[in-house]
């Protein structure tokens, strides 16, 4: 047990077995993957030594591992698990499962590209492709966020009853050491009591958890999962501003960085959003109007943020390292169709970028502000850096 | 009355009903006789994960449950692994007394369901798994799975081809996996089936029940002739009784009787267009496995001359 | 069953409710009948003896329950449970799928159980007084139940013991007179009152007694022997003459070469009695072996004691010569039948040939004396009329029953007659209408018990005197059966049509839809889907399949 708040210089992936750790989860279900193996090597090592008291299931795939973590949930345990790419595209069943059960399980993603061809770089195709799966989404930035955001992940899913997922990309974050705040367990249990769940199978009540429902009743269903996603916009805030209070950083939907008097704004999530940060901090110092939004909370998707945030600007530049093939890059689509009903709109170009790992630089992000103030429309998807 | 319990076939079998009435299970079905014994069996003391199988509808639709103990339904081929993880979070919440049963088909457990059941069994996980086997796809509409016995008629192996590939044995399967038991049952012999899930529940780590249940629509025979269908399959050696400790002792239960293998299969319209020659390569096979049987019996005990006959007249 | 949203749904979906409301009985189109039907033992047997639940009480080691279920139908198991020729065992289902029920050993158990466990019952007393005359079976049975139901019985026999053919004439070997006496002595416990050496029609009259009595039984059985009408007929012994000197003691026989003519039971029982005292017997029948009315076993016994048997043989004329007895003995041929369904036995003309013996014993048949009776009671050829199920005659009050009515039978037959007549002089007493004949019940054939649950079984093995021994000595033959072998040859049992509540159809059922709360296994007509199972599975034939009736007629 941490007793002692302390800084540690840590890797994203255990900064997530940190979080996992200070977040006394009960059951760990998780299965092996590039990049995502040190956050299950270092939580077997917690468990093995005792300091975290939970079972550790080594399941013999990522499927099984949500299945095994949907029973340990179903019965009121805290649960945890972490996967990549395959794994989590493997996992796609049972993500569904979960939250049609509504079930609070946090996992931890590592972005990854998916093959073929083989990749173990990082890509946001993989967790984005699963946005429909009722899963809340956080895209995070630094380690400190990692751990913040597993910690805070349990206390908004024990809340509204859904399953969240912490994004981190692969090698950017989830190998490169930062200093972390690892608090002590006792702020944190004060911030994070133990799970006590309103609905769980219990031996002594014979209950059926997810039996045959009818058209006449599946739909109402999926209208409260909805109406638990909409609580959650409210409920993330909340939460992020007790947080702040015991933990000192806050945390919301989105972050907004030199947007006052923007004109053109530059949106994208992850570790891209450090490295716009410094391009923009360095044409802020050229005297050029850019400001920068990071979208941390992809699902449920930050609609009035972005809307107050990117209207009336001139130029809006989206960032996407994915992309949906036959359509667009996904961020771009999202915050393009938020803003829709806005009278003064910018005009949104996407930029697709990035994939399967390919290097992003501080000026990669300047040239797209140079390119982005250049155009009048922009219909298709902007490649950038693809080499042809 | 429900309390107590009453002696069938020199086996205690409690009064108590675990089991509503007004489930969905068709006339006859093995299915549902088989949940109604293991429950007993159990003493009411479990908690049911149950993957996408007949049980699934048998149990009811929703707002309604047809058992009275908890029951989780999960993912088609999920069954050994969530029942993995019920049991680590009722094991963390203080309950170490309820015991899990994975509820599966054959479905569920030969083919999709056998990754996560070899994956629970490899890591010896605490759970009850029980496979009704009906051999074939069934909720679904009779579709063959390797669990389909060889020459059956089923709807993706119709009669003009009919499944050509032998029963997969799950039971060297589970020997393989070296789990502290494994058994063979079938509701024809209640008392057996009774006294290996009660041995079951004394034990920790994973346990295996295969448990032939038949299905008259499924096996196209009329719904009075299941558990007749199902006593012949053990006395004519079709299905034969027995466990496996630890993956290398094996104990047969019962040899078969001088009953032969036509008896079995002529009440069943599954295998109605079988010849005389596709019969007696199915015979082949049957003699080919009870000696397998037999040597490992012998081998664990000795000889194999003590084990008593099916106990069947007529 | 369509579940309003708009009233509350969970946020997770959860059950709140189990599957009871739906009531599968809808479904069925066939249902089952849960309905004892009769063993074909039973139906067999004359006095409608429950054995299918007699077996399954001794299966259970409930020698006791056994015991209760049995004197309800027969009061005296340890006699029948000896002589009788168990009409029961050939009727047995198992006959015909491998080896019969040792249905009479068991009884003789019981009703050996019942002695050893007596306790004496004093009924209470209804002031109504009835006499019985003879203290054969069927008299006996008459008082035993009589006394029952709390009359004052007196019973009068013209002879000095009890038991009439029981102690006079049945061999001891096959009927010890012990076991006779243990059930005077259990009626007399009773308050039954016994005047030996009275004969009815002499020292006092029938009429005298039924103005003494409320309602008078006469069961005096058939004494009377019948003659040869041959020259030399002088020089017969009576068959049931010798047996009584027997039973009185005599040990000498009457020659060494001794002829028995006859072929029935008293024939049968003078030749295997005559081997016992030393003598060499040649029964002489006038057709087969086949038509010999005499009980099957018997015969086989008395080949096996050495007895030599001459069919298709009459004696025509007897002579004493030097010392001898000479038999003129013509050979027969079998020819039309009669009218009782036997072929005829015809003289072969010129076959007539001599046979020397030292002694000849003549039974074949015994008559009634019926001369004591009132006139009215009687037909032209001197022969009693009585109703068939009450044995009540012409006259009010008088009551007849056993051999008298009917001219020889067997024992369990004149039980059977003395509990009737007993009945009906019960309700006749009271004032109450006499019983009318019973509709017969329905069997079960073999065809409808599940041999499935019947792994083949021998029959037990009945313990008898060695055959080296048993013909040199007058001890009771046959022995009996120790509890536990009763107990195994009990389970052998399949209680054709008698419910044992083995459970089957309780275990079997997928719904959950059979109780067994009761006497029999309850059905519950909401849930039952109809499937057939409990049907098929009862091993013996209590749950049979029938047509579903009309839509409202099941709807509760």
């Amino acid at each position: 047990m941490v007793t002692v708040s302390a800084t540690k210089v840590i890797t994203g992936n255990h900064a997530v077995s940190y979080g996992a750790l200070l977040s006394r989860v009960q059951v760990i279900s998780a299965y092996p993957i590039t990049p995502q193996t040190q956050v299950v090597e270092l939580l077997s090592e917690f468990v093995a030594s005792g300091r975290l008291a939970a079972r550790f299931i080594t399941v013999e795939s990522e499927h099984s591992a949500m299945a095994a973590c949907i029973g340990a949930a179903s019965v009121g345990a805290r649960t945890f698990t972490a996967t990549s790419s395959q794994g989590l595209a493997l996992m796609h069943e049972m993500l569904h499962w979960a939250s049609g059960a509504r079930l609070p399980i946090v996992m931890a993603n590592i972005n990854r590209a998916l093959a073929p061809p083989w990749s173990i770089w990082t890509d946001q195709t993989d967790s984005l492709a699963q946005r429909d799966t009722g899963w809340m989404q956080i895209y995070v930035e630094t380690s400190q966020e990692v751990l913040d955001s597993i910690i805070l992940g349990f206390k908004v899913s024990e809340r509204v009853l859904l399953p969240t997922m912490v994004v981190l990309d692969a090698f950017l974050l989830s190998h490169t050491a930062e200093p972390v705040e690892i608090y002590d367990q006792g702020r944190v249990d004060e911030f994070l009591p133990p799970f006590s769940a309103p609905y769980r199978l219990s031996p002594g009540a014979p209950q059926a958890l997810g039996g045959l429902a009818d058209p006449g009743v599946y739909f109402e269903f999926r209208v409260k999962l909805q109406e638990a996603m909409e609580r959650a916009r409210e409920a993330i805030v909340e939460e992020g501003e007790r947080f702040s209070k015991l933990f000192g950083r806050f945390y919301g939907l989105v972050q907004e960085e030199h947007t006052g008097d923007a004109e053109t704004v530059i949106v994208t999530a992850g570790t891209m959003a450090g490295t716009a940060r410094a391009a923009v901090r360095e044409l802020r110092s050229q005297g050029r109007k850019v400001g920068l939004v990071r979208i941390r909370v992809f699902r449920p998707f930050p609609f009035s943020e972005i809307r107050r945030i990117l209207e009336g600007r001139k130029r809006v530049a989206v960032l996407d390292r994915n992309l949906s093939p036959g359509h667009h890059g996904i961020f771009y689509e999202e915050v393009k169709s938020a803003l829709y009903p806005v009278s003064a709109r910018p005009l949104v170009v996407g930029y697709v970028l990035g994939l399967g790992g390919r290097d992003v630089r501080p000026e990669d992000i300047q040239a797209i502000v140079d390119d982005v103030e250049k155009r009048e429309e922009a219909r298709e998807i902007v490649w950038w850096g693809v080499r042809r | 009355m429900s309390t107590g319990t009453l002696t069938w076939a020199g086996v205690e079998v409690p009064r108590e009903e675990y089991l509503h009435p007004g489930h969905l299970a068709c006339q006859g079905c093995g299915a549902a006789l088989a949940m109604r014994l293991v429950l007993k069996a159990m003493g009411g003391d479990a908690m049911v994960v149950l993957p996408a199988c007949c049980w699934t509808i048998i149990d009811g639709p929703f707002p309604y449950h047809a058992l009275k103990v908890p029951l989780l339904h999960t993912a088609f081929e999920t069954a050994a692994a969530a029942a993995a993880g019920v049991k680590a979070g009722l094991e963390v919440l203080g309950d170490t007394r309820t015991q899990v049963i994975a509820w599966a088909g054959d479905g569920g457990t030969f083919d999709i369901g056998l990754q996560a059941l070899s994956g629970a069994a490899e890591r010896n996980e605490d759970i009850l798994y029980v496979c009704y086997d009906n051999e074939a796809y069934m909720n679904t509409g009779i579709q063959r799975s390797s669990a389909t016995p060889l020459g059956a008629w089923t709807t993706t192996t119709p009669e003009g081809h009919p499944e050509d590939r032998p029963k997969k044995d799950l039971m060297a399967i589970m020997a393989a996996h070296r789990i502290p038991y494994a058994a063979t049952a079938t509701v024809a012999f209640p008392d057996d089936l009774i006294r290996k899930v009660r041995k079951a529940r004394g034990i920790k780590g994973t346990r295996l029940i295969h448990i032939l249940a038949p299905c008259p629509p499924g096996w196209r025979m009329e719904s009075e002739l299941m558990i007749k269908v199902s006593r012949l399959a053990v006395a004519t050696g079709a299905f034969p009784l027995f466990e496996v400790e630890g993956g290398t002792r094996y104990t047969v239960t019962y040899r078969p009787a001088q009953i032969p293998l036509k008896e079995y299969l002529k009440l069943q319209g599954r295998f109605a267009h079988l010849t005389e020659d596709q019969i007696a390569v199915l015979e082949q096979l049957v003699k080919a496995r009870w000696q397998e049987l037999l040597d490992l019996h012998a081998r664990t005990h000795g000889q194999a001359e003590e084990i008593p006959v099916v106990p069947i007249g007529g | 069953m369509d579940i309003d949203p708009t009233r509350g749904l969970p946020e997770t979906p959860l059950s709140w409710g189990d599957t009871r409301w739906n009531k599968t009985g809808s479904w069925r189109h066939m249902r089952p009948e849960v309905r004892e039907r009769a063993a074909p033992c039973a139906k067999a047997c004359p006095l409608g003896n429950p054995i299918p639940n007699v077996m399954t009480a001794v299966s259970r080691g409930d020698l006791e329950g056994a015991a209760r279920l049995l004197l309800e139908r027969n009061p005296f198991p340890s006699i029948t449970g000896r002589v009788c020729p168990h009409p029961c065992e050939v009727g047995c289902n198992r006959r015909r799928y491998d080896e019969p029920l040792a249905i009479r050993s068991i009884e003789r158990l019981v009703g050996d159980w019942v002695h050893e466990h007596r306790t004496v019952f004093s009924p209470g007393e209804t002031g109504k007084r009835v006499a019985i005359v003879g203290s054969g079976p069927a008299g006996l049975a008459a008082a035993s139940f009589l006394r029952r139901q709390g009359h004052r019985v007196v019973v009068y026999d013209r002879n000095d013991r009890v038991g009439g053919m029981l102690v006079d004439a049945i061999p001891s070997y096959r009927l010890p007179r012990s076991i006779v006496e243990r059930e005077a002595r259990a009626l007399e416990e009773m308050g039954v009152v016994f005047q030996l050496g009275v004969t009815v029609g002499r020292d006092v009259s029938v009429e005298q007694l039924l103005m003494s009595y409320d309602a008078v039984l006469v069961a005096t059985g058939a004494h009377g022997e019948r003659t040869m009408g041959i020259p030399g007929e002088e020089h017969f012994i009576g068959g049931l003459a010798f047996l009584r000197s027997v039973r009185r003691g005599q040990r000498r026989p009457p020659g060494r070469r001794v002829a028995v003519v006859g072929g029935g039971n008293v024939a049968i029982d003078v030749a295997r009695t005559l081997v016992r005292l030393g003598a060499q017997p040649v029964v002489l029948y006038r057709r087969t072996r086949k038509e010999m009315p005499a009980i099957e076993e018997e015969v086989e016994r008395a080949e096996a004691d050495g007895v030599e048997f001459q069919f298709l043989t009459l004696p025509v004329a007897a002579a004493k010569q030097d010392g001898y007895l000479r038999l003129t003995v013509v050979r027969m041929q079998l020819g039309e039948r009669d009218r009782t369904g036997r072929p005829r036995p015809v003289t072969i003309p010129g076959s007539e040939f001599a046979l020397e013996c030292d002694a000849a014993i003549r039974a074949i048949g015994e008559v009634a004396e019926t001369d004591f009776l009132p006139r009215e009671v009687l037909d032209d050829e001197g022969w009693v009329v009585a109703d068939k199920v009450t044995g009540a005659t012409q006259r009010k009050g008088l009551f007849v029953a056993g051999d008298l009515v009917t001219g020889p039978a067997t024992v369990v037959e004149a039980i059977a007659a003395g509990l009737r007549a007993g009945r009906a002089m019960d309700r006749f007493v009271r004032g109450e209408p006499l019983p009318v004949q019973e509709k017969p019940l329905p069997t079960v054939p073999l065809k409808e018990i599940n041999l499935a649950y019947f792994p083949k079984a021998p029959r037990v093995p009945i313990p008898e005197l060695p055959l080296s021994t048993r013909s040199r000595t007058f001890d009771e033959e046959i022995l009996g059966l120790d509890v536990a072998s009763a107990r195994g040859e009990a389970g052998r049992c399949f209680s054709c049509g008698s419910c044992n509540l083995c459970a089957n159809c309780w275990i079997f059922c997928p719904d959950a839809a059979i109780h067994l709360d009761g006497d029999l296994p309850r059905v519950d007509l909401e849930y039952c889907k109809g499937c057939g199972l409990c049907a098929a599975e009862c091993p013996r034939g209590v749950i049979t399949m029938k047509e579903e009736l009309a839509r409202e007629e099941v709807v509760a």
